[in-house]
């Protein structure tokens, strides 16, 4: 029974860390703000790490999931405002609708792209993104290339103070929910069989497929669960805080590589890794844009490739590597 | 009628398809030596534009002149980048060489934003037209293309005549042998990375061609996602798959507009872009060796 407890011992720090932060955001006036972006990028990281961390494979058309998911909620809100009777409800629908899209999406792209590997694997994302980006736009679909902007329909909806609640306040709630779910979800794996039977396959994927276990079946698990996650984020933290969806905007690459740099900066395939990311990447992001705006990305270029050749396991990776053997690290994973 | 101007249309794309064919060599031959993906791949087309931007606008000189500046210039930038990171992530998993090259775009994309400011701009080079039964092409698309087919050829006869490119494929077939066999291979990888961004910032004055106000430090983007298509087309990491698989991309990118103009009610320049990555996805399902690879 102890060590049954135990095992979930390194979600202590993680959950004190999202405490804090949300308690910062609360307590220290305008504050929510930069704590609640922080918190998107850690959710972000968090979700994408259930894949990236624990397979391997790189999605780099991660952003589509995050954009399927602002659209399952837009078109909830859009479509369904008039409903009588439904409410504050219309807000539970989309978030359910946008984790129905993502994961379905996620079911199409990984049934393709999962029978392939490396950086074929990675090309094939990109052009899955790319590809229902332009299609929203070409057969304008969900009002095409125009988007979507529904602001007007949730303040007759709910009802104007409602409406502003939900952008400034409840969607950064929602995030934060997300994030700790995904943190959740990703020691649930890690201390589980799917855990070992992907630590297998990271290491190397034909010998873990000799040994009998299913590949395919735990990366299309962890595909999912990392996708569904990415559209309930990009319907709280880009849907109900912005209002509106633009195919251009909800299908950015740049999206994914933030994602990629938060796993990489933490320490992909840890759990800690994907908060200790987000809080250094959203703070230099808001102290590089607040000190010398518009430098922000020439001076993180040379930072990101430093990073990468100079620190591949990341901070927590670091971390872990000193503290073995030690009482710290039953708390760090 | 609409099947003249498909043909007028497929001519186009021909001509425009060698241009992008020649863009994509470069990505094509680091990939094939150093099994890295350049991400970034976009943005060294746009300092090739840039390139001969300034020197028509500023100097006054025709782009000629700018393809060796454009060579050394990329050649620099390729050694430069080479030595600073991309030796060390040869064998490191994908996640590290992909997120280098992105950030390697990025900092030249702000560079450049930092000399020459987000606006778009571009310069017209007119030295008359070729005048077809079907349709009329500028002759500065028309050098382009010629200019494309001559680099072509000219790595093929280095690859395959020359010591050095005997090297390099010595290193493609099996970098340990190689090694065995008294090859310096890190001086191989050095100098196809250099070689293989030199090409790609060459292929940027050719493309300015085709976009008379289309020059922006952001532009790259959409070539580097263009530049996947094209090379998985020709079988990743071949660059004559590249070069073919170009112009395959040129007539099916130009053919499917002019018929998807005819659907009402739909946006044909987007589906366009949609029908290339329905086919990257195809091909790297049934024939992830390209079209035209071997095995």
């Amino acid at each position: 029974m102890r060590a049954q407890r135990e095992k979930y011992y390194p979600l202590i720090p993680v959950l004190a860390g999202y405490l804090i932060l949300f308690l910062i955001g609360r307590e220290v006036t305008g504050m929510w703000q930069l704590m609640a972006m922080i918190a998107f990028y850690c959710a972000l990281g968090q979700a994408f790490n259930i894949f990236l961390g624990m397979t391997g494979y790189v999605d780099f058309g991660y952003v589509a999931f995050l954009g399927v998911g602002t659209y399952g909620m837009a078109l909830s809100i859009s479509r369904l405002w008039r409903v009588e009777g439904l409410g504050i409800g219309i807000i539970p629908i989309g978030l359910v609708l946008a984790m129905v899209m993502a994961g379905l999406l996620s079911v199409a792209v990984g049934a393709v792209a999962l029978r392939l590997r490396g950086a074929y694997f990675a090309i094939a994302t990109i052009g899955v993104n790319e590809g229902f980006r332009y299609l929203i736009e070409g057969a304008k679909i969900w009002g095409g290339s125009e988007g979507i902007i529904f602001s007007g329909q949730m303040k007759k909806a709910f009802g104007k103070a409602t409406a502003s609640a939900l952008s400034t306040f409840w969607a950064d709630v929602m995030v934060f929910s997300i994030a700790v779910i995904a943190a959740c979800i990703t020691i649930y794996y890690m201390r589980g069989k799917i855990g070992y039977a992907l630590t297998a396959l990271r290491e190397d994927e034909d010998a873990a497929k000799v040994m009998g276990i299913n590949v395919t079946k735990y990366k299309i698990i962890a595909f999912i669960t990392s996708s569904s996650l990415a559209g309930l984020l990009g319907a709280s933290a880009w849907a109900l805080k912005l209002t509106y969806v633009f195919p251009p905007d909800a299908f950015e690459i740049h999206y994914t590589v933030e994602a990629i740099i938060i796993v990489l900066l933490g320490g992909a395939g840890t759990l800690l890794g994907p908060i200790v990311g987000g809080l250094v990447y959203g703070l230099s992001k808001y102290w590089l844009a607040v000190i010398m705006p518009g430098f922000q990305l020439l001076i993180f270029a040379p930072i990101i490739i430093f990073i990468i050749v100079a620190f591949p396991e990341g901070v927590i990776g670091w971390v872990k590597r000193r503290i073995r053997g030690t009482a710290l690290q039953n708390y760090f994973l | 009628m609409v099947g003249q101007q498909l043909v007028g249309n497929l001519i186009q794309g021909l001509v425009l398809g060698g241009v992008y064919g020649m863009a994509t060599m470069g990505l094509s031959l680091i990939f094939g030596v150093l099994r890295v993906i350049n991400v970034g791949h976009g943005a060294f087309i746009m300092v090739g534009a840039f390139i001969t931007m300034w020197m028509f606008t500023a100097l006054g000189l025709i782009p000629i002149i700018a393809i060796p500046v454009a060579l050394i210039v990329g050649m620099a930038l390729g050694f430069l980048f080479f030595y600073t990171a991309v030796r060390r992530l040869i064998n490191a998993p994908e996640l590290a060489s992909l997120l280098a090259t992105f950030a390697m775009g990025m900092l030249l994309e702000e560079v450049i934003k930092i000399i020459f400011g987000t606006e778009f701009r571009g310069y017209n080079w007119v030295v008359g037209k070729l005048t077809l039964p079907i349709t009329v092409l500028p002759m500065s698309k028309v050098y382009a293309f010629v200019g494309s087919v001559a680099i072509a050829t000219l790595l093929y006869i280095w690859f395959n005549k020359t010591r050095a490119g005997t090297a390099v494929r010595s290193v493609v077939e099996d970098s340990e042998g190689a090694r065995v066999c008294g090859v310096n291979v890190d001086w191989v990888y050095a100098l196809s990375f250099a070689i293989g961004i030199g090409l790609t910032v060459v292929s940027g004055i050719l493309l300015t061609m085709f976009i008379p106000v289309g020059i922006n430090p952001y532009m790259g983007g959409q070539y580097t996602l263009k530049a996947f298509v094209i090379a998985v087309l020709g079988g990743l990491g071949s660059p004559y798959g590249a070069f073919f698989g170009g112009v395959i991309f040129g007539l099916i990118e130009n053919g499917s507009y002019t018929l998807f103009a005819l659907i009402p009610g739909v946006v044909p320049f987007a589906l366009t872009r949609f029908l290339s990555f329905v086919i990257l996805l195809v091909i790297l399902l049934i024939k992830p060796t390209g079209l035209l690879g071997a095995k």
